[in-house]
């Protein structure tokens, strides 16, 4: 590998994404994608019970195994997860990854980064994008854009240990920890997508009321009856002393927070590109919805030791997140009007 | 405070003075967010336990001024040095006011409601906006930025380049009559750290 270092990819960040987000991100923008039309574009509820998974990363596929298809259904984005075809030399699926030009996103356990707060802390599960590997050095290239944000060289055996990792149950970590990283990585192609027009808006806007407003849905508990089903069951879960549905509640949430917020964030860059009021007004009840799941997250990530306890502000909480995804379907289908 | 009116025919020079009045909270103390680089164990403004470095900040009890808005400092004091909310009702001293500024911080990004009560037994609810403490947040409602801070304190350690972000916001008092108390929200990722209250501009000079 060449000893000159990489051009390291582009750092991408919103307060209320996730891993999950960035690094999908950094993906699109080396395509030339605009991370905001690709992952605001696409909005929905999805609770998948028994599928929640301690990792910061986690996200409720309708497209199983595909992240990136769940996230961006109309802008050809798609990912793979995969595991290092050799276990004696996982590294040779980063090296034959960075030959075909592509950056590999791995999972990691945060504690073995020297560039994360948790290192030789706390274990929690991760994504990190690898976009170099200079072996004579050893020394991998990778990018990070949560804070604090890291785009440069780390030891190999420190990305070796942070994507190999067990991942421990953590006491300091009850939402990311206890979940094995096992070399797990993501590769991402990113295909042809629509150009972002109001007739392109108002069909994504319409099939997003079309699912919101569905009665039944296969994929899970989708829908907004899918958002009254998850809050009366984690109040029901908590009132019944269930601190696992409180512990579930934090990373399930983070997926769909940060899908409401970048949501958001499309209508109200598309409402103020085109003069369009009521789509910025749609924007803004979307950003509700993202803000009413702080209350519930944060709620049940507090309560998780007194679940009994949280469960009368943990229903309060449900309560007003069911009233932001009405009152934003609402926006969404009288925006569609305008367009 | 001066301000040119338009009235369509006549400019009117309106001369108006406000008073700015800190509330004591130390009554409501729940959480203690701020902590010393040499115990930032104590410390635990969010779930992780980060709190905010108590170097970066004013000194506990100290008048800091933001945007032209005083307000007093918390701490020091054994039950902490912020209100985490949780529905707690302040009694307010009775009066007519047209804002209540607010130093306050967000496990989160996240807005809910308060509730104004006035002398006559009324109750508005008006809402409460408040931004993430965590890095690189920026202010999403329009608030002043208070204080960032270079570190954060995370239970063993001091970390750089992890900002930690206070807001002054603000709260309107629409209705025109005395106020006497206030509920905050039922929402423990909201942290109050200071209040004061600023009272309707009385002209007191009309016409130029």
């Amino acid at each position: 590998m060449s000893t000159t270092p990489p051009a390291a990819p582009a750092l991408w960040y919103r307060d209320l994404i996730s891993c999950l987000q960035s690094t999908l991100a950094a993906a699109l923008l080396r395509e030339g994608r605009d991370p905001v039309d690709a992952l605001g574009a696409h909005w929905e509820f999805l609770f998948k019970p028994g599928d929640v998974t301690s990792e910061e990363f986690y996200y409720p596929c309708r497209y199983p195994g595909d992240l990136g298809r769940s996230l961006a259904p109309h802008h050809g984005l798609s990912t793979t997860w995969h595991r290092p075809a050799d276990p004696g030399d996982p590294l040779e699926d980063v090296r034959r990854a960075l030959k075909d030009g592509h950056h590999p996103v791995i999972a990691v356990d945060n504690f073995h980064l020297p560039f994360r707060p948790a290192y030789q802390d706390v274990h929690a599960a991760h994504l990190i994008v690898v976009y170099g590997l200079d072996e004579a050095a050893g020394q991998a290239y990778v990018s990070d854009a949560m804070p604090p944000a890291h785009a440069g060289p780390i030891p190999v055996d420190a990305l070796l240990a942070a994507w190999t990792s067990a991942n421990p149950k953590d006491v300091q970590d009850a939402f990311f920890s206890d979940s094995a990283i096992g070399g797990r990585y993501l590769t991402v192609t990113v295909g042809d997508a629509p150009a972002t027009t109001p007739a392109f808006v108002r069909e994504v806007l319409t099939a997003g009321v079309a699912g919101f407003e569905a009665d039944r849905d296969t994929a899970g508990w989708g829908g907004l009856a899918g958002v009254r089903d998850f809050t009366t069951s984690l109040a029901d879960r908590a009132r019944a002393g269930d601190a696992r549905a409180l512990e579930e509640a934090y990373p399930f949430g983070w997926g769909m927070q940060a899908q409401a917020a970048l949501h958001a964030e499309f209508l109200r860059s598309c409402g103020t590109r085109w003069e369009l009021p009521a789509l910025r007004e749609a924007g803004r009840l979307a950003e509700h919805v993202a803000h009413a799941w702080t209350g519930v997250r944060i709620t049940a990530a507090h309560g998780r030791r007194d679940p009994a306890a949280a469960a009368p502000d943990l229903a309060r909480h449900g309560g007003r997140l069911v009233a932001a995804y009405e009152a934003a379907v609402a926006g969404l289908r009288e925006a569609a009007g305008f367009l | 405070m001066v301000s040119e009116v338009k009235t369509g025919v006549l400019p009117l020079s309106v001369v108006t003075m406000t008073s700015l009045r800190p509330v004591d909270l130390t009554e409501h103390w729940n959480n203690r967010g701020i902590s010393a680089a040499g115990e930032t164990g104590s410390g635990g403004f969010n779930v992780w336990r980060n709190s905010f470095p108590a170097e970066y900040l004013p000194p506990p009890g100290a008048q800091v001024e933001v945007d032209g808005v005083p307000f007093r400092f918390g701490g020091p004091d054994p039950a902490g040095d912020n209100i985490r909310c949780a529905g707690q009702y302040v009694e307010l001293p009775e009066g007519r006011y047209d804002w209540i500024h607010l130093l306050t911080a967000a496990e989160r990004r996240t807005e809910d409601t308060v509730a104004l009560h006035f002398a006559g037994g009324e109750v508005d609810f008006e809402s409460l906006r408040v931004s993430d403490f965590w890095a690189r947040a920026h202010a999403a409602f329009g608030e002043a930025k208070a204080f960032e801070t270079p570190v954060m304190h995370y239970p063993h350690h001091v970390q750089p380049r992890v900002e930690a972000l206070m807001w002054s916001q603000r709260v309107p008092v629409t209705r025109r009559a005395p106020l006497r108390g206030l509920r905050l929200p039922r929402n423990i990722a909201i942290h109050v750290f200071a209040m004061t209250l600023q009272t309707p501009g009385e002209p007191v000079a009309e016409r130029s």
